[in-house]
């Protein structure tokens, strides 16, 4: 009789277990959610986040909005805003010439940032290059839309424009929060820098606030807070720049927390004149798009960093750009070269994974 | 050695416990593993979903006085957009997607083709 009631117990127990192992395996108390926005810095936004409710990750969805539109506006080098002095307004000349223009401090705090990155990365982050990167703009605008008389810039032109480039006529009144242009023929451009760094203040804010656990991706521009739902680094794909390879579409997998990734590429953004590409990544020096790599990715904490040195890296040699990043704390490189063949930084490796698949 | 017939019943039952336990594991993860989906989103909310198993051709119309229209294709497990009335024809040029958090983005149109799917391999939180 005892026995039998052993038993009875033994199997009880054995049905709670089979419940308990088969409910508990994947206990998620966190959730996974994203939301897509297309009206900021002329791509696609991505908030991915793991939150307890709905609620929680639509909170702080809002948040996000409200800080990428004010820097949106702030950064913005086409579209001017009522009452607002952004780039156009510094880019304005009146009677011939630049104005001394107010402006946010956040204005400043980014240009002072970018003439940082002109001087770390050699000048090949030229935030003063306005004048030659307008004329790549138009010209592959107007091939984008009628692309059988798609044309390349004319070189003179392009030289012409390349004397207004100095970014020491970049003059930042950081006491009077005003910004001049010393150069009448000079435009600001910062399409290598607004996008990441305008990342990396919207994800520094979360963070001093206590919000964890969400991606950040701009076009592109990826930033991790915290871990995932699961406690476990994010992981991100990058993405093959031969994008004609269906076999192979992420050539690198990387595991990421409380850091960001940025990839430049040849095949991100482009127009075709008689049947060649060529890109937005314009060289300072031939003033044409590089062609040594087809794609450069950057890991680093500060995104509005990696921003800037993928597009350094882009343009630099090999051995010139892996002497910057090994100069640089925790900061790791990848190098497609034309031939498909990756060249790694040193710790590159550590932050890669395989993923078992099937 | 004997053995005997109590604790050959012990054993059977300790056996029949554990293959019951497996089943359960079994038709758990099998009921998990519901396949991967695709996601039409437009401005961000899902306006249709799809088996990405099922062959099919869908046209999807955006815009105000639906002007616009992209056609999403679904072949053999992946997705792409065959066709595109956009300017800049990116999301047509993109390759075809099959792994779940891979997306597709129309930016002009406001539209996202996304997989989803619970366990899948590899499962991406983004791409660079």
């Amino acid at each position: 009789m005892k026995k039998q009631f052993l038993r009875f117990t033994a199997l009880l127990l054995s049905f709670a277990m089979i419940f308990l192992m088969s409910s508990c395996q994947k206990e998620t108390p966190k959730l996974k959610y994203t939301a897509h926005y297309f009206d900021y810095f002329d791509t696609a936004t991505t908030i991915t986040g793991y939150t307890e409710t709905k609620e929680e990750f639509d909170a702080v969805c809002e948040e996000i909005k409200g800080l990428l539109n004010e820097y949106h506006r702030l950064f913005n080098i086409y579209t001017r805003y009522e009452g607002l002095n952004n780039l156009v307004t510094i880019n304005e000349v009146r009677d011939g010439v630049h104005q001394t223009v107010k402006v946010d401090e956040k204005i400043i705090d980014m240009l002072t940032f970018s003439k940082e990155m002109y001087e770390k990365t050699n000048g090949k982050v030229n935030v003063a290059m306005g004048s030659v990167l307008r004329i790549w703009h138009n010209y592959r605008t107007w091939g984008l839309d009628d692309p059988d008389t798609a044309e390349l810039p004319d070189m003179e032109k392009l030289r012409e424009a390349e004397k207004h480039t100095d970014i020491n006529d970049v003059i930042i009144d950081k006491e009077n929060s005003t910004v001049l242009l010393a150069d009448p023929e000079m435009l600001l451009d910062v399409g290598a820098i607004a996008k990441g760094y305008s990342v990396e203040k919207v994800a520094q804010n979360l963070e001093s606030k206590g919000i964890t656990s969400f991606i950040l991706n701009v076009g592109g521009n990826i930033r991790t807070i915290g871990l995932n739902g699961e406690n476990k680094p994010f992981k991100a794909g990058i993405e093959n720049p031969d994008k004609e390879n269906e076999e192979t579409p992420y050539i690198e997998f990387v595991e990421l927390s409380d850091n960001s990734i940025v990839t430049s590429g040849s095949y991100q953004r482009f127009y075709t004149v008689n049947g060649v590409n060529y890109h937005h990544i314009i060289d300072p020096e031939t003033l044409m798009p590089g062609k040594k790599y087809n794609s450069v990715s950057v890991i680093t904490p500060d995104s509005g960093m990696g921003d800037a040195l993928s597009t350094a890296l882009f343009l630099m040699d090999e051995a010139e750009g892996k002497a910057l990043i090994e100069s640089i704390e925790n900061t790791e490189a990848m190098w497609v070269l034309p031939d498909g063949t990756q060249v790694y930084s040193s710790g590159f490796e550590n932050h890669t994974f395989e993923y078992q698949t099937d | 050695m004997k053995i005997s017939k109590k604790t050959k019943n012990d054993i059977i039952l300790v056996a029949v416990i554990l293959l019951i336990a497996a089943a359960g594991l079994l038709v758990a993860n099998l009921t998990r593993l519901e396949g991967n989906m695709v996601l039409v989103k437009i401005d961000g909310n899902v306006t249709q979903s799809y088996s990405l198993y099922e062959n099919r051709t869908v046209d999807i119309v955006t815009g105000d006085n639906n002007e616009f229209m992209n056609t999403l294709v679904i072949e053999d497990g992946k997705a792409y957009m065959s066709d595109a009335d956009c300017p800049d024809k990116i999301c047509k040029e993109h390759r075809p997607i099959s792994y779940s958090g891979e997306t597709i983005v129309c930016l002009p149109h406001r539209i996202v083709i996304e997989i989803t799917a619970e366990n899948s391999v590899p499962d991406l939180d983004a791409v660079a």
